[in-house]
């Protein structure tokens, strides 16, 4: 006998709610029927078409191609100023074909005709703290796409070159 | 208790076991059917097993884990049941068999316990299960469950029978 047999016998006359006869009729039919295991079920989820993904998809493939061609069409020498989404230099920024002694111009020399960078996406990439420094800087993604440009003055022809590039620039951020 | 074990069918070990794990698996949902929902599958699951019916510790612990799950899968469900229960608490399904006011206030006062106090106090009282079948039940050591034993019948002690 300890000290709380009393409450102990007093909990023990409590009979548990009886379960409904339909419970044994349902485990019978489980127990009988064949069995379905897990590795059996074949779950529908797995062979959806996930639309969402594919509207995202084709959605990007568009939005590259537009983008694309938008970039295309700016190549030409006399490009648009104040496009809202590209931005244009038409200056060249270097000479990368010098012209032969004295300034003379041969029919196997090109001189640069101009440079074209489209910038066709911004990122803010966030704040970022590079090496321990307590100024954030800004991280800034610019992918563009440079056309540089040469032309021949004496025979008319024109070499020109395309490629996509990224360029990230760390802007400081100061504290008001 | 009967030694379950020596039942070869599953009507006998069923029948036997059957108003126990019931209110075992009333721990976890407010309805009687939630709760042989539960018990139908843990049992189910537990005899296509072949495991020995003495294992009681694992029985209890595969309602107990069926019981879990079926509160994360339902957890929105079940928040809106709670709620609605709360404000009807009498309408709830009663979990015993009552005959008389003492016992109604007793189980009462059962309900009013903390959740791991009422779980080891329903294997025990109503189950008999041994103090190391509810450890492995639960994943505790069994000087918890023991305590936590203890600390329930001290509780109602002193809410059922205040000095």
């Amino acid at each position: 006998m300890n000290e709380f047999s009393e409450i102990e016998n007093e909990l023990k006359k409590l009979r548990p709610a009886q379960g409904s006869r339909q419970l044994f009729v349902r485990i019978e039919q489980r127990l009988v029927g064949p069995e379905i295991s897990e590795h059996k079920i074949i779950r529908p989820n797995r062979f959806r078409v996930n639309w969402v993904a594919i509207g995202f998809g084709l959605a990007a493939a568009a939005l590259f191609i537009v983008l694309a061609q938008i970039s295309i069409r700016q190549l030409p020498d006399t490009p648009k100023q104040g496009d809202s989404i590209a931005q244009i230099s038409s200056a060249p920024e270097t000479r990368p074909v010098l012209t032969g002694p004295g300034g003379a111009i041969s029919s196997s020399e090109f001189v640069p005709a101009g440079a074209t960078q489209v910038v066709y996406n911004t990122r803010d990439e966030g704040l970022q703290f590079p090496g321990g420094s307590e100024q954030p800087l800004r991280r800034l993604r610019y992918q563009t796409h440079q056309t540089w440009q040469w032309r021949n003055p004496v025979t008319g022809a024109s070499l020109r070159v395309s490629y996509p590039s990224d360029e990230i620039v760390l802007i400081p951020i100061s504290g008001q | 208790m009967e030694n379950v074990a020596t039942h070869e069918d599953w009507r006998s070990c069923f029948s036997e076991l059957a108003p126990g794990l019931l209110l075992f698996a009333r721990q976890w949902v407010r309805s009687r059917a939630d709760a042989e929902d539960i018990v139908q599958e843990a049992f189910v699951k537990f005899w296509r097993r072949n495991h020995k019916i003495d294992n009681r510790g694992l029985l209890y612990a595969t309602v107990r884990s069926i019981a879990l799950d079926r509160i994360r899968r339902d957890s929105r469900r079940t928040r809106r049941e709670a709620e609605a229960v709360s404000e009807l608490e009498q309408v709830v399904e009663p979990q015993f068999e009552l005959v008389d006011e003492t016992q109604f206030a007793l189980a009462a006062a059962v309900q009013r316990l903390p959740h791991e106090q009422r779980e080891v106090l329903v294997m025990k009282i109503w189950n008999e299960l041994t103090f190391a079948e509810i450890a492995y039940a639960m994943g505790i050591s069994q000087n918890t469950a023991a305590s936590r034993y203890r600390y329930a019948l001290a509780a109602l002690k002193r809410m059922f029978q205040p000095q």
